[in-house]
């Protein structure tokens, strides 16, 4: 049986192969491809807290949307139920929103919009909501807790 | 010219050199988009879904306000720059004091307003997360940005 000798190999070239290196790029390429795609990114929802303003002459009151969410999860406008409490999309709240939004736009009036939430409700439930106002591009929110416990 | 293309005579050759230079170069694009945003996410703190919120604006000043849950004793815990608050007034402190050398910055700088990020947990009550609002509000800042991620 012939013995292999690690000395006697001086015909035998081991040159860098270019193949499996490009196989093994390819892959990892591939890898981190998909992960980009994949990939969770942090966002955000920006709202103002409501201040004090001094003005010289007249202000104008603009009409303000209040959209309560209850500690059940159930949402209202004004006062009217929106979708039901399971609903994270919130279809009806959003398109009654794109309304809003387009009938202040063409009023050429600033659209205001405080969320009110009960304090042992989800703050999910108030991203969801936050969501819904990011849609329909509503930038004016304020955020509230309505009663301290 | 020898170099010119439209050669009859030799047949064009497949480069092996400038194939592996563009494949690294993507390669190192994939990778440093992948591990620059995975850095960002913290785990500890399950946030809220949202798919439509803005793009995190990372050239501004702010200060971030991480809002804990604790589901066996629902009391939320309140942690800044790794630093656990048990009192929000310690909090408030804390928060004026970083907008205090965030505004020095602000007037360096293109950003509006310093800010408040409140990274809050998703199963957190409104509650919890309003008191580290209204802490934010105390220490004079009001423009407050709620953190989300864009899928679950």
């Amino acid at each position: 049986m012939k013995r292999f000798d690690p000395t006697a190999g001086n015909d035998m070239h081991l040159g860098f192969q270019i193949a499996p290196m490009i196989d093994v790029v390819f892959v990892i390429m591939l890898f981190f491809m998909v992960m980009a795609g994949a990939v969770k990114v942090e966002r955000e929802l920006n709202t103002k807290l409501p201040g004090t303003a001094e003005t010289s002459g007249p202000t104008e009151f603009v009409d303000e949307i209040i959209i309560n969410i209850s500690e059940t999860g159930e949402v209202t406008l004004n006062d009217e139920p929106m979708d039901a409490p399971a609903d994270k999309q919130l279809p009806q709240l959003r398109g009654t929103l794109l309304r809003l939004k387009q009938a202040s736009d063409a009023a050429k009036a600033p659209t205001l919009v405080t969320v009110i939430s009960e304090p042992e409700a989800k703050y999910a439930r108030t991203i969801d909501v936050l969501d819904a106002l990011a849609v329909a591009q509503i930038e004016n929110v304020t955020f509230t807790v309505g009663e301290e416990e | 010219m020898a170099g010119s293309a439209g050669g009859g005579d030799g047949e064009p050759e497949f480069q092996i050199a400038p194939m592996i230079d563009v494949l690294l170069v993507l390669l190192i694009f994939f990778m440093s988009i992948t591990t620059a945003q995975v850095l960002k996410v913290d785990k500890s703190i399950e946030l809220p879904i949202s798919a439509n919120a803005l793009k995190k604006d990372s050239q501004r000043a702010e200060a971030i306000v991480n809002v804990k849950w604790d589901g066996a004793k629902k009391k939320a815990a309140y942690t800044m720059d790794d630093r656990a608050f048990a009192d929000l007034a310690e909090l408030g402190k804390a928060l004026a004091a970083a907008k205090k050398t965030g505004e020095a910055k602000i007037a360096k700088g293109p950003n509006p307003t310093f800010r408040c990020v409140i990274r809050g947990d998703r199963d957190a009550t409104a509650l919890s997360v309003s008191r580290a609002m209204n802490t934010a509000a105390e220490a004079g800042i009001s423009d407050i940005s709620f953190s989300a991620v864009n899928r679950d």
